[in-house]
């Protein structure tokens, strides 16, 4: 605040309030207020308040006694001049000598009364506790930042304003092997990568407006190797100053190299180092384009690589494959893919080659694994079975092209090994057709559009229906009926058979509770289910059981029909397995008996009620040859077990067999397979007429 | 040597130094907006849109604004397309002493004393590129660099004959300040310091032009030394001070090296960029 009295206009300010501001500047000792006048060419002091007495020490008196230029000793006359100007207040910083001799350094406004002959003169010590004080926290503060940037690991940067750096910590100057010096300024561009640079100068400009980026850029270090790192930028704003920013840089060269190698791992087969099935794939699928016919494949399957393992062991097996690969990368052409297909399999793929030249191509590759090569001390030629595909316009995608090539090479090795195959378009085709059923497989058994028929079984003493078998059938919407026999094989080889198995189980199941429902003790007192070798797993009693507590029923209407082979493949799990459903109370039948060799004596031992015999022994009869159903029958009667005659052609055979002691029996002479619902009917009627 | 910085004996001034600072006021009236820039920039609440509002007002002005943003000595190169964002990348001070020197007709050269340009960037490139290692922002030491000769230029143009005579007695700029004061009552640099301080520039600022010519006060060193370089790089036949001597001990000979050969390169477009002429449509486009 300065203070100055002016009594031209009384009207301006009243008087009484002039004094208050004069009296409260005259008491104040916070404030320094001198008066200075003109007079004689120089400028002397008139007057000063209390708290100018405070600051400089003199006694009032002593005050006014005090020429100018010695209470401020560093101006010279010149420049006494421009701290009292005539027409404008001025201010200045200067030193002001004290009563003690002491010189302080102050903030010094001077104030011109209208005569131009008067100063108000505010002096403000720059030295006081309060200025010390927040100087103190101002530095402590840049201490801090300082201390927590130039000793902090991470590399960091610091601009106040614009791109040029004002301050860069030495985690940054080791990261790019320079001294501070020349990273400020402008000379940390200098270390961006060129095709990165404009990037950082744009995510610069856009912190620089206020945003918080980031940006992965590449830095070049002095010795020229390259660090490859991800640089964030936040926005800095200092007032009075402008904006800035500060950058942090998080180096993540060996970050990506660790990724790339997982990459590698995950592409790439460890043994021989050649790339993966999922490689083979994506390169296949980037180069394939419809249509086009650019690509040839090889397909190669060592011939006889599961003796040198056997024989020599894992370890010569793994060393021979690593040579093979090395062989086949040696005689490919430069630009070939060489992958690791799975096993002993590894596919070759080439581009832009016709046929003629992949069939040569196959050729040296032959050749080339044919060399003789030592292993474990015995030599050895590494012949393989070659499948080649060269694309055609009917190939739609890459995986087509893979699979046609396998499917040559199971070709090649069919007609005996060491030989190349070009893929044969009647094998393709067949290959294809069967796929396509395997999916329409998949299909049907989702939808359950496989249907079941049921054939009844007849006692033979009574020649009354006692069961049933059921039968899967599967009505194909373009092919028509197709038979069991083709799909339930094709179910097994492509891992169906299970969802097929428990179709068929729960479907009879519920069939059975519905006859219950329709009839009641006219219904199928039991049915018969068909159980394929490679449903028989620990599984299965328990599936059973479900099907039976889901529909209600009781375990002796069900009767599990299996294969003889099926026991014979692993006999003792077959045994628990059976025991298991025994225990259950469910009625077990080996079909087909008699076509599987099983041995008497573990018949014997399998806990199974009844054998189906088959129907081929049946139909010899009608040749005069009962011999072997004869056998079967008298058989299963020694050892206390009921049998069912299958393939009943007519009513003479039924006769026969009866007579023979067959207990039941099943054919076209004595009753169809039937639908769910003609059954009941049929069952109805049945046992309305034997009553 | 012992130096005192404050002469004993002043001359009796035969010039009046407030009739120069007065002219200084006559100036703004003439150059409106590069007033109004000189006094809001210090201003704490002050932001890059209104600086650049107020300075699209003064295309001349605008255009060496944009002009120098883009210079590689901020290393945007030509990216800087908005004047807003110049503002932000040369930041405010720089601003302001740009509104400073159009202010005070230093970018008229026919009234500056010689060579007045190849020193001040010289100067201003070497205190900048010095700054870090006295713990002071690039920035500030640049602008500090830039206006350093300003009462310099006031004298010459009040007293050209005179001025001229001093120039050519004294090849340092030590003892043309001791003439100075001779005859103005006042050396230039202190008249520097007197007028930043008129218009509110912060004593960082005015500190070391008043302590330039004590060796022992390190305040002044910065300064010293990038008027040392500036002397070596313009000056013919210069006898060069023992640069450790100037700056208390704080810089070799050795140091000196990649700062001559920095200033050297890039002076010629600091002024370029400073003085350099743009037309007036161009500036249009640029303002936001």
């Amino acid at each position: 605040m300065s203070v100055s009295i002016s009594a031209h206009h009384e009207d301006m300010v009243p008087p009484e309030i002039v004094s208050t501001v004069f009296y409260s500047a005259t008491v104040s000792d916070t404030l320094a207020i001198l008066v200075a006048e003109a007079a004689h060419g120089g400028q002397r002091l008139t007057w000063c308040n209390e708290g100018a007495v405070k600051l400089l020490g003199y006694g009032v008196d002593d005050v006014r006694a005090l020429p100018l230029d010695q209470l401020f000793p560093s101006l010279g006359g010149g420049e006494l001049k421009l701290l009292l100007r005539r027409e404008r207040s001025a201010r200045m910083t200067v030193p002001v000598r004290t009563a003690s001799g002491a010189v302080i350094d102050a903030v010094v406004m001077t104030t011109p009364d209208p005569s131009g002959r008067m100063w108000t003169m505010r002096l403000l010590s720059t030295s006081n506790e309060q200025e010390r004080a927040l100087r103190a926290t101002a530095d402590a503060h840049e201490r801090r930042f300082s201390a927590l940037t130039e000793r902090s690991p991470v590399p960091t940067l610091l601009s106040e304003q614009g791109m040029r750096l004002a301050h860069v910590n030495d985690a940054f100057c080791s990261l790019v092997g320079l001294r501070a010096e020349q990273l400020l300024g402008t000379g940390w561009i200098n270390t961006i990568h060129e095709d990165d640079l404009d990037g950082v100068i744009e995510q610069v400009a856009a912190a620089l407006d206020g945003d918080e980026v980031e940006i992965q850029a590449r830095l070049v270090r002095e010795d020229a190797t390259v660090r490859t790192t991800v640089i964030r930028f936040a926005h800095l704003f200092t007032p009075g100053v402008g904006a800035g920013f500060v950058g942090t840089i998080e180096d993540i060269t060996d970050r990506l190299a660790f990724e790339a190698k997982l990459a590698h791992q995950a592409n790439h087969d460890p043994l021989t180092g050649l790339p993966n099935r999922t490689l083979l794939a994506q390169y296949v699928a980037e180069r394939f384009e419809r249509g086009t016919g650019a690509l040839a494949c090889l397909f190669m399957d060592l011939d006889n690589f599961k003796v040198v393992n056997d024989s020599l062991g894992h370890t010569a097996g793994d060393e021979l494959l690593v040579e093979v690969a090395t062989r086949l990368r040696s005689t490919v052409r430069p630009g070939d893919l060489v992958a690791r297909f799975g096993g002993d399999e590894f596919v070759v793929v080439c581009e832009n080659v016709d046929e003629t030249a992949a069939v040569a191509l196959a050729g040296r590759v032959s050749g080339a694994l044919a060399t003789p090569m030592r292993l474990g001390g015995v030599d050895v030629r590494p012949y393989a079975s070659v499948g080649v595909t060269v694309q055609t316009a009917e190939h739609e995608s890459a995986d087509e092209l893979i699979r046609d090539c396998d499917i040559a090479m199971y070709q090649a090795k069919a007609g005996g090994k060491g030989r190349i195959t070009v893929l044969d378009q009647q094998a393709r085709a067949e290959a294809r057709d069967k796929l396509r059923l395997v999916a329409e497989l998949r299909d049907a058994i989702e939808r359950r559009e496989i249907t079941l028929t049921y054939q009844p079984i007849f006692s033979s003493a009574e020649g009354l229906p006692v069961a049933v078998e059921s039968l899967a059938r599967w009505e194909h919407r373009d092919r028509g009926p197709i038979s069991p026999a083709t799909f339930v094989p094709l179910a097994e080889e492509s891992g169906l058979i299970s969802g097929l198995g428990l179709l068929v189980l729960d479907e009879t199941c519920r069939q059975i509770a519905e006859w219950d429902h329709l009839l009641g003790p006219a219904a199928p007192p039991r049915a018969n289910v068909n159980v394929s070798a490679l449903q028989l797993d620990d599984n299965l009693p328990s599936q059973v059981a479900a099907a039976l507590e889901r529909h209600q029923l009781e375990p002796s209407r069900i009767s599990v029909e299996i294969t003889e082979s099926a026991l014979m493949k692993d006999p003792e799990c077959a045994r628990e397995i059976l025991q298991q459903l025994r225990d259950q109370g469910i009625e077990l039948a080996i079909d087909d008996f008699g076509t599987g060799y099983s041995s008497l004596a573990y018949l014997r031992r399998l806990p199974v009620d009844c054998l189906k015999v088959d129907r081929s022994f049946v139909a010899e009869m009608a040749g005069g040859h009962p011999e072997i159903a004869s056998a079967v029958i008298a058989l299963a009667a020694t050892l206390n077990l009921c049998t069912v005659a299958e393939g009943v052609e007519t009513l003479d055979q039924a006769a026969e067999l009866t007579s023979l002691g067959a207990t039941f029996l099943q054919g076209f002479s004595l009753a169809e397979p039937m639908t769910g619902g003609h059954a009941a009917a049929w069952f109805a009627s049945h046992v309305e007429t034997s009553r | 040597m012992t130096v005192s910085p404050f002469p004993e004996v002043v001359a009796a001034p035969v010039f009046d130094i407030e009739q120069i600072l007065a002219g200084i006021d006559t100036m703004a009236a003439q150059r409106p907006v590069a007033a109004q820039i000189v006094s809001v920039a210090n201003s704490d609440d002050t932001n890059a849109k209104a600086l650049a509002r107020i300075l699209a007002s003064d295309v001349a002005l605008a255009s060496r604004v944009m002009k120098l943003a883009n210079s590689a000595y901020f290393g945007m190169r030509g990216r800087v397309t908005s004047l807003q964002f110049a503002v932000t990348v040369v930041g405010f001070t720089t601003v302001r002493t740009m509104a400073t020197v159009a202010l005070t007709n230093l970018d008229d050269e026919s009234r500056l004393p010689e060579n007045f340009w190849d020193v001040t960037t010289s100067v201003a490139l070497a205190a900048a590129t010095l700054a870090p290692r006295f713990g002071e922002r690039p920035q500030d030491s640049l602008c500090l660099g830039l206006l350093a000769q300003m009462g310099a230029a006031l004298l010459n143009h009040n007293d050209p004959d005179g001025y001229a005579e001093i120039m050519a007695s004294q090849p340092t700029y030590r003892g043309r300040r001791t003439a100075e004061t001779r005859r103005y009552g006042i050396n230039s640099l202190r008249l520097t310091a007197i007028a930043l301080e008129q218009w509110g520039f912060p004593t960082t600022m005015t500190t070391p032009l008043m302590e330039i010519d004590d060796y022992r006060n390190s305040d002044g060193a910065l300064l010293r030394a990038a008027f040392e370089v500036a002397a070596r790089l313009t000056t013919e036949d210069y006898d060069e001070v023992p640069i450790s001597k100037i700056t208390c001990g704080r810089l070799g000979e050795d140091d000196l090296v990649p700062v001559l050969d920095l200033v050297r390169a890039d002076a010629a477009e600091l002024r370029r960029a400073m003085l350099g002429e743009t037309s007036d449509d161009d500036a249009g486009e640029w303002v936001e």
